[in-house]
This record gives C-alpha cells, sequence and structure tokens, in this order.
C-alpha cells in the first residue's frame, strides 16, 4: 500500500481558540450552505470561498503537513490541498454522473420509463407504483437527483396526457419522498452512502443485502400512505379505463433510440456497470484501482460512440457539485488539523457512550435531523471521518458492521426528505411543481413531508436496532 | 442544439422534451356519417338536373339507399340570406356548390363570390367548391371520381376530422394523399431570428427544429396507416410531408398526382374569416373539386 506522509508531518497542539475559531468558520459554512438558495450562490462558489480562507488561516495558525509528500518512497511536491481531497470519491461520482449522461442518450432509460407507464394502461394508482417503483430503482443504479428528474418529468407529462395533472403534486411528492429511500440502496447511490461505507470499509454487496429490506419495506409503506393521502385510486369505470389506455397508447418508447444497437450496448454495459460496481473488492487488479476507475473506465467505452461530440458531455458534468465536493474536502481537512473534528467527536462520543441502543439511534435522529436543514454531503463527511476517529466499545478499531456506521447512513439520507432542501432530489420535485405552476412554499411541504419522513425515520429506527 | 447544462432545472426541460416527444397523436378513426346532400347551383331546371346527376356520379362513393340529394337551381335564391334560410331548411351534411353563383365574376379568378364566400363560414356544415361549368378551367380527369384523394394542412399531427372525412370521399382502392407542407417562409423568419441569439447553436437548431417539424406528421400519417388498415378500410394511405412555399407545393402535388379531391380546413376557433392559407387555396386552385372542411 502507498503511503502518502507530508515529510516533517507530525500532531502538533492546537490552542482551544484556534480550534473554537475554526468551528465557528464551520458553522457559517453550514449556514451558509443552508441559505444557498437565498445567497443566489453556487454551492462550489460558496465552499471554495470557505476552503480558500481556511488556507490561508490555516497556514497561519496551524502547522499544516505543506510537503514535499512520500508517495511510495518518492518525494513528491504537492499543494496541500491536493492530497486533502478524496479523489475515490470524487473519481466515482465523475465517473458514475458521465456514465449515467452518456447512457441515457441512448433512449434505455426514457424506454423504460414509457414501458412502464404503458404497463399500467393509464390508470392512476397502478402507474403510482411502477413509478414508485421505478424511483426507487432509478435511484438506486444512477443517483437520486437523475431518478427525481426522469420519473418527476415522465409524470408531468403522462399526467398531463391523461388529463390527471391535479394528481401531479401527489406523485412529485411521493417519488421526491422514494428518491432517498432508493439512494439507500447501494453504495453508490447517493453520496453519503459513498463518503460514510467507503471510511467504513462496506462493499458493495453487503451494503446491497443490509440496505435492501428496509428500502423494500419502507418503499412499500410510502407509496400506500401516499396513495391514501392524496387520494388516488383506481380507475372505477370500464369507460374510464379504455379512454385512458387509448391515451396512454399514444407513447412511443421507441423514440428516443437513436440506434438499436447502441441501445442493447448500453443495456449491456449498464447490467456491466452494476456487475462490476458490485464485484471490485473481491476482482484483482480492479479491487487496487478501486470504484472511481470502474465508473471511469465504463465512462470512457460509452463515449466511444460520441467520440466525435465527447466535448459536448464534459460541459453537462455538474462541475459545480465537483467543485463542492473538492473545495468541501479541503475544508474538512483543515477542520481536522484545528482539532475541530476531535472536538466534535468528542461531543459524539457522549451521545454514543449512551448505550449501543440509546446512543445509536440518538446518532441516528441527531443525523436525520441535521441533515434536514443543510446538506447531508459536508455532515457525512464529517461524521465519517470522526466516526472513523472513535475506537470501537472494545477499543479496537470500528468494523464496518458497527451500527454507528448505518446510523450516520439512514440518518443522512432520511432526514432529507422532512424539507424542501434537505436533498437535492426533493428540491428538484419542488422545482418540478413551481414549473408546473404548483403552489409548494417550504413550510407547505413540511406540513405534506413529515408524516411521512417521520414514519421512514422510525422504521429505520426500529431496522437499525433490531436487524443491524 | 444539445443542451448542456449540467443544473437541474436544464436536465428537467430535456427529460420533459424526450418525454413530450414521444408523446404522439394516434390516429382516431371515426366513420362521417353523409344522409344529405344539397348541391346549390345558379342554372336553370335542366343543366341543374344534369349537374346534380353529374355530381352524383362523380360522389357515387358516397351514395347510397340512405343518402337524399337535393338539387337547388338558381331561381330558388337571390340572396345570400335566401341561400342560408334555405340550407338552415335542409340541413345537408355536406353542401356542393360552385364559385361566383349568379355573377360574371368567373371571369376573374380573384374572389370566390358572396355566396361561397359567406357559406364556408357561417355554415358548419363542409362544402365542396367544384370548378365552375363555364370557365373550363377543370382538369380533364376533375369531377370524374374520387380515387385519388388528397388532404392538405400545414398542421396535420391530431386533425382526425380532416383525415376521416377524407377518408369517407376516397374511393375503395383508391389512394388517400395525406399532405403536411410546413411554409418555408415561416420557418426560415425563425431560424433567422435564431441566427441572431448567439446563445443557440443556429446550425444545429435548423436540423433539430426541421427534423422534429417533419417527423411528427410522419409519425402521425403513419399511426392513420396502422389504424385504417386495423379497420379494414380498403384504401392506400400515401405520404407527403414536406417544406415549402404552401400554394406552390399543393399545385404541383395536385398535377404529379392527377389528384381528384382536395381536403383542407378553412375555419379557426378564434376568427370569422377564412383561415391563412385556405384562402389562397380556394382561390388558386381551380381545376380540381376542393372540400372544405
Amino acid at each position: 500500500m502507498i503511503t502518502i506522509q507530508a515529510s516533517h508531518a507530525a500532531v502538533h497542539q492546537v490552542p482551544l481558540q484556534t480550534t473554537l475559531l475554526f468551528a465557528a468558520i464551520l458553522v457559517a459554512l453550514i449556514a451558509s450552505l443552508a441559505m444557498e438558495e437565498k445567497l443566489h450562490a453556487k454551492k462550489s462558489l460558496i465552499v471554495g470561498l470557505f476552503a480558500a480562507f481556511c488556507l490561508v488561516l490555516g497556514d497561519i495558525l496551524l502547522e499544516l503537513p505543506l510537503g514535499p509528500y512520500d508517495i511510495g518512497g518518492q518525494m513528491i511536491n504537492l499543494p496541500v490541498y491536493i492530497p486533502a481531497i478524496d479523489w475515490g470519491v470524487i473519481a466515482i461520482i465523475l465517473g458514475a454522473s458521465l456514465f449515467v449522461d452518456v447512457t441515457s442518450r441512448s433512449g434505455l432509460f426514457t424506454w423504460i420509463a414509457i414501458k412502464l407507464t404503458k404497463v399500467s394502461k393509464g390508470d392512476p394508482l397502478i402507474l403510482l407504483w411502477l413509478y414508485g417503483l421505478m424511483t426507487v430503482v432509478f435511484s438506486a443504479v444512477l443517483n437520486n437527483v437523475t431518478a427525481m428528474i426522469i420519473v418527476g418529468s415522465l409524470s408531468a407529462v403522462s399526467l398531463g396526457r391523461l388529463k390527471r395533472s391535479k394528481m401531479l403534486l401527489g406523485f412529485l411528492m411521493i417519488e421526491g419522498l422514494l428518491t432517498n429511500v432508493g439512494g439507500l440502496l447501494t453504495l453508490i447511490s447517493s453520496v453519503p452512502n459513498i463518503i460514510v461505507g467507503t471510511a467504513a470499509g462496506i462493499s458493495f454487496v453487503t451494503f446491497f443485502l443490509k440496505a435492501s429490506p428496509y428500502v423494500v419495506v419502507a418503499s412499500i409503506i410510502t407509496i400506500m400512505m401516499g396513495a391514501r393521502f392524496f387520494g388516488i385510486v383506481r380507475l372505477q369505470s370500464e369507460e374510464e379505463r379504455t379512454e385512458s389506455a387509448r391515451m396512454i397508447e399514444g407513447f412511443d418508447e421507441r423514440d428516443g433510440i437513436e440506434s438499436q444497437a447502441f441501445f442493447w450496448f448500453a443495456v449491456f454495459m449498464l447490467m456491466a456497470f452494476i456487475v462490476a460496481m458490485a464485484a471490485v473488492s473481491a476482482t484483482p487488479v480492479i479491487s487496487d484501482l478501486g470504484m472511481g476507475f470502474v465508473a471511469i473506465t465504463f465512462a470512457l467505452v460509452m463515449l466511444i460512440r460520441y467520440k466525435h461530440e465527447a466535448d459536448e458531455f464534459y460541459k453537462a458534468i455538474d462541475w459545480d457539485l465537483l467543485g463542492f465536493f473538492a473545495a468541501l474536502f479541503v475544508v474538512i481537512n483543515i477542520m481536522e488539523h484545528a482539532q475541530v473534528l476531535a472536538l466534535i467527536g468528542k461531543g459524539l462520543e457522549r451521545i454514543i457512550a449512551l448505550g449501543s441502543t440509546t446512543g445509536t439511534a440518538a446518532v441516528l435522529v441527531a443525523a436525520a435531523g441535521f441533515s434536514s436543514v443543510t446538506d447531508n454531503i459536508p455532515l457525512a463527511a464529517m461524521l465519517a471521518k470522526i466516526i472513523t476517529g472513535i475506537p470501537a466499545p472494545d477499543g479496537g478499531v470500528r468494523l464496518a458492521s458497527d451500527p454507528l456506521w448505518w446510523s450516520v447512513i439512514f440518518g443522512a439520507n432520511l432526514g432529507g426528505n422532512l424539507t424542501p432542501i434537505g436533498s437535492a432530489s426533493t428540491l428538484v420535485a419542488v422545482t418540478i411543481m413551481h414549473k408546473h405552476k404548483i403552489p409548494m412554499s417550504f413550510g407547505g411541504f413540511v406540513r405534506i413531508a413529515a408524516p411521512f419522513a417521520a414514519v421512514q425515520i422510525l422504521l429505520a429506527l426500529a431496522y437499525v436496532l433490531i436487524f443491524l | 442544439m444539445r443542451r448542456t447544462e449540467g443544473t437541474a432545472v436544464g436536465k428537467i426541460d430535456q427529460f420533459e422534451s424526450v418525454f413530450r416527444a414521444a408523446s404522439k397523436s394516434v390516429f382516431e378513426f371515426e366513420p362521417v356519417e353523409i344522409r344529405s346532400v344539397l348541391v346549390i347551383t345558379d342554372l336553370g331546371e335542366r343543366e341543374a338536373d344534369r349537374m346534380g346527376h353529374d355530381v352524383q356520379q362523380f360522389l357515387r362513393v358516397i351514395d347510397g339507399p340512405d343518402v337524399a340529394w337535393r338539387v337547388v337551381k338558381g331561381e330558388e335564391f337571390g340572396t345570400v340570406p335566401t341561400l342560408l334560410e334555405l340550407v338552415e331548411a335542409v340541413q345537408p351534411d355536406l353542401l356542393v356548390t360552385y364559385r361566383h353563383l349568379h355573377s360574371e365574376s368567373w371571369q376573374w379568378p380573384y374572389t370566390l363570390g358572396e355566396y361561397v364566400d359567406v357559406l364556408t363560414q357561417v355554415t358548419t356544415t363542409p362544402v365542396i367548391v367544384l370548378p365552375h361549368p363555364r370557365a373550363q378551367r377543370a382538369s380533364e380527369h376533375a369531377i370524374q371520381k374520387t380515387g385519388r384523394v388528397m388532404a392538405m394542412t400545414d398542421h396535420l399531427v391530431g386533425d382526425h376530422r380532416l383525415v376521416n372525412w377524407a377518408v369517407r370521399f376516397t374511393e375503395p382502392q383508391g389512394r388517400l394523399h395525406l399532405a403536411h407542407v410546413q411554409d418555408e417562409t415561416q420557418f426560415e423568419r425563425f431560424m433567422d431570428v435564431i441566427g441572431r441569439i448567439a446563445s443557440i447553436d443556429t446550425e444545429a437548431a435548423h436540423q433539430d427544429i426541421m427534423e422534429r417539424l417533419l417527423s411528427e406528421p410522419r409519425d402521425y400519417i403513419q399511426s392513420c396507416r396502422a389504424t385504417l388498415e386495423a379497420a379494414g378500410v380498403p384504401i392506400a394511405v400515401e405520404s407527403s410531408v414536406t417544406i415549402g412555399r404552401r400554394l406552390r407545393e399543393c399545385e404541383k402535388f395536385i398535377e404529379d398526382q392527377q389528384v381528384d379531391l382536395l381536403l383542407f380546413n378553412t375555419k379557426d376557433e378564434d376568427q370569422l374569416a377564412m383561415h391563412g392559407l385556405a384562402y389562397p387555396l380556394a382561390i388558386e386552385l381551380r381545376q380540381i373539386p376542393l372540400l372544405m372542411l
């Protein structure tokens, strides 16, 4: 294993006032992220400015490991903010989003979406179940934002065609709430999963096996509650059923397919991608290169089809998100050097010390509450780093099977369902509502979503405490 | 014109566009019932009867024991209100007439004449306008049969009524041409505006918009073909989707394909006068019968 270590790296004592100063900066950063919409500023810019400020202040007040760095025995000069970034996580997000974007050009996702729409024959309740299922699966395989965009935009178009646009609010709310449930299914379904799962050393397969029972039950309960709450029922008369089936027949699932060959290639590649991701830890060579390598390689292979316009796909990458992650890792690294994480860790240790039941439950609820008002990614990144540093009850290293990891994963994902700003996918759901002139305030969203989120969190508590 | 926004709003719009494009209008076949035909002439009794006979022979595809034919002679009306009262009394499903009733203006091919002008707009009944009996402008094959019928519009997608009427008038084993002609002048005007907007790739926009404008009517015609085939209607449906000067394209097509009957819409929901494309078609295409809906 190659280690990266600054040539003069050492642990230094940090005065408490310096730690508190950096803690205040961290609070200011979190508050700024919570007010992202009000500031009209992109996440990457907000965190980037904080990262730049932290670096300057850190260089003045802290003993930063400035390099040169010992990388596998070679001394290499790197700016301090380069090794601060978790490039494995960045590579997974970059590769997976590029892969999904190119694959979607094959028409595969729209084909699946329209095929399911036609299976429903236009019956609203069947449509809700199928769209719910699709949301969960797309959130798991792609990511929750892309899933919400695909299923949400299809809901708007298909309900419009069925002349049932009044049901759009219910569909979008349920789909939005399900994206964060589906985001729990695999290790790469959401960024908190990637960060915490990677830190904990949870494999792709283990993650799936442990999370899937919860996802299935929570999805069923959410859809049933949603159908009841929004009054979405089966079509009653034969006449209504015939008319709806006729309306839905106008959808052509082949419309978005430019090439049959590329479509089938995309089907094969998507399945191979899932298998490859699942088998990373068990595959020689690939296990050394990691999931980010797999994601980027699959994206590059898919890009061969569009080799002359690959730059168009590069432009479409969410650089704001990637910039946000990179800057966030830098901030967290500085906070680590400033002993802020150790300080928070002490507080967290007290919560954990409440016992394996109360402590684990308290972490889950706290993580959910925190991620409902601000981005769950900084939370996940911080908690992953802090928990790694807290020894297990037996004094050893915390194992991948420790329920504490799952408390953070469930809490960080499900907390996003409490408010419209809690997760990017619920924000997308609200954006689609506004696009279709459905009024939805912050309070209005919370009033509707709170019972659903409460049930999901209670269910997660029971699941983590009893089964994990 | 591929959108490259990485933002959620851009992608929502992108996917909604994909799904809207996949949401296609499917032709709904509904056989048109014609039980009463009123042939309006400005002729004397004998000539009017002969004309009535010719029209009945020409429109044999709609004839049957249940269809009532009535021929109006010139002496039966002298003003527009009288003619409208007459039409109101009969309440026909189809009117058949020609331009410039009770007028010598047929010599100058620039109007329809006051009777037909008002008839086409005031009544909701479809009107067949025949070539004027004295004008000698009719094509050789005109008013013989309806083996080749053409429905023409600049917005074919979803116009089930136009297609159903065209189907009704096409003789068994005949050919129905469904024509969608996108106005080139209008298209170029939009492209000119797009060419002045820096954020839009002009060449890609030209190609994408053109492709979409023409693929939708093609898909609709395909659905007409499939639906009629499934319903066992024994006619061949031909597709003619193009961009160009609409009147010129139409004239060329009528000439090339020896079209026997041309159908088009004349009414817009929000205006009383004949809509933009209909009037020049009605005025200039004098060589074959026109069915104006």
